[in-house]
């Protein structure tokens, strides 16, 4: 069968459509295109059209135009519309005109880089003009490294390597900071959090140094389709942004697919299993040969389900690569071949992380399964974006999961169809970020007196800080450096603070490796001693938590339980931001919080069954942590109406539910926010409900949370009221052992006084 | 709502203890230091060996062909750290050069970060008449040090001398073998004999530079531009000592030394002087290696006869037998085209390889397998000439 065959065969199958609760068509788009700009460079026109490209699309025009005007612009497309042309074309043009311009391009993965630049290499090839593009990691030899600084016209690097490496070292970057034209940020909704943060204050330390030089770049970003693109992009660079989101590329017809496995024990709210359900449907499309990629969470579920489909295809000489695995931690030699032969359509099924979610070129794909919800409805069209690639129709099935997040996405299609994608949100003011960077900074280029870091109005408080603490020295109007070591080696973009617990693997008793890092305030919760430590699929335990020095030792083990431990955490409002009292007597604050955590022992569970095989004790000291918080006070004539008990039960439940919706309309890994409950709250004595970012100095989360407080509590309630479970089940409220027998029905009550 | 200032202390409360607070004292110096020294001709050895020609094997670069004492500067720095990114400072530098009747070393000092820019301009126009720069470790520290701060300071970087001679690179070849390490302190203390006393350790220096611009007490200055004169003038006799090293072998007397000095000589490309120097160094704890170079040396220019005396001669002695007999076999298949002999020595080779007492490191398994491979060859090679024959 072909794809439209299978479409028609799996719609007539009722079996199949018993669980789709949503069957959504988006018909196919015409292509809108424009004739080559005038100005464009002749050499450059020949060569696009020896490449079968007689015109440009409408987006790729429109970003030619607002280049030559000298505009800052960020380009909205997805997947397959010819991003890469948004940016090479006025760079590539601009290096024509003026041998010396130089431009400077950030992705955020190695892996991405090298594809970009292979692009690249091509067409200036085809050119055939002395145009240096190179990339500048990790990986590049300290020969090359020299020819780079000297001659490279375009520097293709990562955020980590302009923060750890050229940032520190400009002045022998001297050529490129003088001619800087253009600085291209590709994949920008991956800088969100606290790595955004961090970015944008990169970026300011970069722009100072262009000032210093003298040049003044302007900004290229693209970005998949996120709800805020312009602004994500003016707060990563400080500066107003145009949008570009005409999207001129053709379209095929889609077809995308909700699938919610049968439910086997309705009372517990459990159904089939997400894994054997996406095999089931996979095999169904491999069997057709319809070439797909499947989605799926986890590195240890992508190796399981290919091993699945390897076993279906494997030939008599048990051959088995038109099935291929690819996800982080493959080499990259290996990466790049499996890349080559999805391109060259040697392969039928890819199973993926949402490693290839990004920009990587892996040609045309039809279909695509998602094992479980991708986590945002960003990541899930970027996913879903990687098949059907030209003018064909394109099938997209996601499978859900028995998460509490897959079930309210799959059981409201509506609210993932019409609402527009997450917000990415940066916190380039974060206390901890900006101080790391001003320091940076200073240490990049004295400060003046009354000169401002991007657009920090308090810049001058942080320098007194600094001088106060002997790191800087303030003389006859600047500041100084005043210390031996350079402060970017050790601040990590991918985290909040500085202080990295490095996780060593002493299995090998003469070699031993350092496989990873986590910071500080995770470190107590996966890392204490005899904890099971899941990397790449392989089990460790942890042998010994040398807390005070920063490592965890961990040895390789085989065991069938998993360890989860138990946190306690405990909270202090340190200062208030914000306050109001609605009508019904309810008190909502936005302010600082100490959060303390405190880990005290730990739960052994058995792998499939989660029965509990016992527990251990952990001894670690607290972790203090200052953060932004937002809270609910519950007034006394609304908690009187329930007994003690009760009321603990609905804050459970209430707080399980905003547990749930908030990553939703936060846009946010659910690890990123906290909600937590207090029956008595130490300052109010009320029953106050907390939700909180989980990272040092806050990204921004609660800030957003305190504005849309009331859509997060009418979201809780239409999940728990919409769920068909009884009495409370793990996908809503949380299961009647936790919250109590009538919890389900006092969850709703208290969401609707909350709300009424 | 808290003030900021309060906000970030509270950070540093959680994490580590705030250092005591310092006031910032203003300098009273209007510019930076800078004072001048003398030293007498005396302390360096005859200078006339330092010519294009032998500057050119120790330094394996080029040197202008009509070059003097007067024409080197010699450059050392002092920084506020090793890291070597933009915002380590050079707050003291120091420079020596020969006049005719002395060696002057002249020190600049910055009192504080200001001065700076006047430092650099003074270091700059000394050193705008030389053609010659050197250093002790300066290609991979001070020179590019020196060019990031003229770049901060928006100044061109043109007046640094274009040759650059860094003695660690030579002193290394030449002594490392024997001393293991090449610090300045060591160099100087093994070949000129230099004691210091009550030396600023070098690891000292940033922070008493910190120091001295909180409190302005002048006196660990005084030990860090100390230390800073001995090193241009221990760098000075190094350099010389150098020169005069690679022109008179002869009178080298450390067996080690020759055979480096036979190496760097090899390295440039001056055969002669490199034989002459192996020949030096053929008795004692070098002989071996003197041998085997020497039979290389021979094989290369083609006298076979020779290498193959030099390796006999080895094996007289009982040098490195096992290199002597495998270079006999390889010069008796490839050179003569006698694989019956070359056979033979590769068995006796195979044999010692087999010595119950000799530890089977990486190296030594290594080697038999390449020898057991080698006599295979052989094997097969003499069974084809006798097939070949019949």
């Amino acid at each position: 069968m072909n794809l439209d065959q299978l479409i028609d065969n799996l719609k007539h199958d009722a079996s199949f459509m018993n669980c789709v609760t949503e069957w959504r068509t988006l018909p196919a788009t015409e292509g809108k295109y424009v004739d080559f700009p005038d100005a464009m460079d002749e050499c450059l026109k020949g060569i696009l059209r020896k490449r079968g490209i007689h015109r440009l699309y409408t987006h790729q025009a429109e970003c030619y135009e607002l280049a030559r005007q000298k505009r800052d612009y960020v380009v909205v497309t997805p997947t397959a519309s010819g991003k890469t042309m948004c940016y090479n074309l006025p760079v590539v043009s601009s290096i024509l005109e003026n041998p010396d311009a130089r431009a400077l391009y950030l992705f955020p993965t190695k892996a991405l880089s090298a594809d970009q630049v292979s692009g690249l290499y091509s067409m200036i090839e085809a050119l055939g003009v002395d145009i240096k593009a190179y990339t500048y990691d990790g990986d590049t030899q300290g020969a090359a490294r020299k020819a780079i600084r000297q001659a490279g016209h375009i520097v293709v690097t990562n955020p980590d390597m302009l923060h750890a490496n050229i940032l520190p070292h400009h002045t022998k970057w001297v050529k490129l900071f003088e001619n800087l034209k253009y600085i291209v940020i590709d994949e920008i909704h991956t800088y969100r959090g606290i790595f955004g943060s961090h970015l944008a204050n990169v970026l300011r330390r970069l722009m100072r140094l262009c000032t210093f030089y003298g040049s003044n770049p302007q900004f290229i970003l693209c970005s998949a389709t996120i709800a805020n693109p312009a602004e994500l992009a003016s707060a990563l660079t400080g500066r107003e942004v145009a949008t570009v989101t005409n999207n001129g590329a053709p379209m095929g017809e889609r077809h995308f697919v909700f699938y919610n496995p049968p439910v086997v024990n309705k009372p517990l709210g459990i159904r089939k299993g997400v894994l054997p359900e996406t095999r089931r449907i996979s095999e169904k499309l491999l069997s057709n040969g319809i070439p797909t990629i499947v989605f799926c969470k986890s590195r240890l579920q992508v190796e399981v389900l290919t091993r699945y489909m390897k076993d279906c295809v494997r030939d008599a000489y048990g051959f088995s690569g038109r099935v291929r695995g690819y996800r982080g931690g493959y080499l990259p030699g290996e990466r790049h071949e499996i890349e080559r032969s999805l391109r060259a359509g040697e392969v039928d099924m890819v199973v993926s992380t949402n490693a290839l979610e990004l920009g990587i070129d892996i040609g045309s794909l039809s279909a695509c399964v998602l094992c479980g919800y991708p986590g945002t409805i960003a990541s899930t069209w970027q996913q879903a974006g990687r098949a059907g690639r030209r003018k064909d129709t394109a099938l997209t099935i996601m499978v859900a999961s028995s998460a509490p997040l897959d079930q309210y996405i799959i059981e409201n299609p509506d609210y993932f169809f019409s609402a527009s994608p997450e917000h990415a949100l940066v916190q380039p003011d974060n206390l901890y970020v900006l101080i790391s960077h001003i320091k940076c900074s200073a240490y990049e280029l004295p400060f003046e007196e009354g000169e401002v870091f991007g657009n920090v109005r308090d810049t001058e408080q942080f320098l007194e800080y600094l001088t106060e603490n002997n790191i800087l020295r303030h003389l006859d109007g600047k500041y100084y450096w005043m210390e031996e070591e350079l402060p970017s080696g050790e601040i990590s973009l991918r985290s909040a603070t500085s202080e990295n617990y490095i996780i060593i693997d002493i299995t090998n008793p003469t070699h031993h490796r350092v496989i990873g890092e986590m910071d500080r305030f995770t470190v107590p919760m996966l890392l204490h001693e005899n904890a099971i430590y899941m990397h790449e699929a392989r089990q460790y335990q942890v042998e010994k938590l040398d807390y005070d020095a920063c490592k965890a030792y961990i040895r390789a083990v085989d065991v069938d339980y998993y360890t989860d431990a138990d946190l306690n955490v405990s909270l202090h409002i340190l200062d208030d931001l914000e306050q109001k009292q609605l009508p019904n007597g309810v008190g909502l604050n936005l302010g600082e919080l100490r959060v303390s955590t405190i880990v005290k022992m730990f739960k052994k569970c058995k792998f499939d069954t989660h029965e509990n095989l016992g527990f251990g004790v952990v001894r670690l000291p607290q972790t203090d942590m200052h953060t932004v918080g937002m809270w609910w006070t519950i007034p006394d004539h609304l908690a009187q109406k329930y007994t003690n008990d009760d009321l603990q039960g609905a804050l459970v439940a209430v707080s399980n539910l905003l547990g749930i919706v908030a990553p939703l309309y936060l846009m946010c890994a659910p690890n990123d926010v906290r909600v937590v409950y207090q029956v008595k709250a130490p300052i109010t004595d009320k029953p106050t409900i907390f939700l909180y970012d989980s990272y040092p100095g806050g990204i921004g989360l609660s800030e957003k949370a305190y504005q849309m407080q009331s859509l997060l509590l009418e979201e809780a309630l239409k999940v728990v009221t919409g769920c068909s479970c009884d009495d409370g089940c793990p996908a809503c409220s949380g299961p009647v052992a936790e919250i109590g027998v009538d919890g389900k029905q006092n969850a709703i009550a208290v969401l609707k006084e909350l709300l009424s | 709502m808290a003030g900021l200032l309060n906000k970030l202390r509270m950070m540093d409360a959680a994490g580590k203890k705030p250092a005591p607070k310092t006031e910032a004292q203003s300098n009273e110096q209007e510019h930076c230091y800078h004072k001048t020294f003398e030293y007498p001709l005396t302390l360096f050895c005859d200078r006339r060996h330092a010519t294009p020609a032998i500057l050119e094997k120790v330094f394996e670069c080029s040197f202008p062909k009509s070059i003097s004492p007067e024409d080197v500067l010699f450059l050392d720095s002092e920084t506020t750290g090793l890291s070597g990114g933009v915002g380590t400072i050079a707050f003291q530098v120091g420079i020596g050069y020969f006049t005719q009747s002395s060696f002057v070393v002249e020190q600049l000092l910055m009192h504080d970060y200001p001065q700076e820019a006047e430092l650099l301009t003074i270091l700059c126009s000394r050193m705008r008449r030389f053609s010659v720069i050197c250093t002790f470790n300066g290609k991979s520290f001070d020179i590019p040090l020196l060019r990031t701060r003229l770049v901060m300071n928006r100044m061109k970087d043109d007046c640094i001398p274009s040759v650059h001679a860094d003695v660690l690179y030579p002193a290394r070849r030449l002594w490392k073998l024997r001393l293991k390490q090449c610090t300045l302190g060591r160099l100087e203390n093994q070949l000129l004999g230099v004691e210091r006393e009550d030396d600023l350790p070098g690891a000292l220096v940033p922070q008493a530079y910190f120091q001295y611009l909180k409190d302005r007490q002048f006196g660990p200055m005084e030990r860090v531009l100390e230390h800073n004169r001995q090193d241009i003038v221990s760098l000075a006799q190094l350099f010389y000592e150098l020169c005069r090293q690679m022109d008179q072998p002869e009178s080298i007397e450390q067996g080690e030394d020759l055979l480096s000095l036979a190496r760097m000589c090899e390295r440039s490309g001056d055969i002669q002087r490199a034989v002459k120097c192996y020949r030096l160094c053929a008795n004692g704890d070098t002989r071996a290696d003197a041998y085997r170079a020497l039979s290389v040396t021979a094989k290369r220019q083609g006298n076979t006869e020779a290498a193959i005396k030099l390796c006999k001669a080895m094996l007289n002695r009982g040098d490195d037998p096992i290199y002597a007999y495998e270079a006999l076999a390889k010069l008796y298949e490839h050179q003569l085209r006698k694989p019956e002999q070359a056979l033979h020595y590769t068995r006796q080779a195979l044999l010692l390889l087999a010595e119950p007492s000799l530890v089977k490191t990486e190296a030594v398994q290594e080697k038999q397998i390449a020898l057991q491979y080698r006599y295979a060859r052989l094997r097969r090679k003499l069974s084809q000439c006798v097939g070949a024959k019949e």
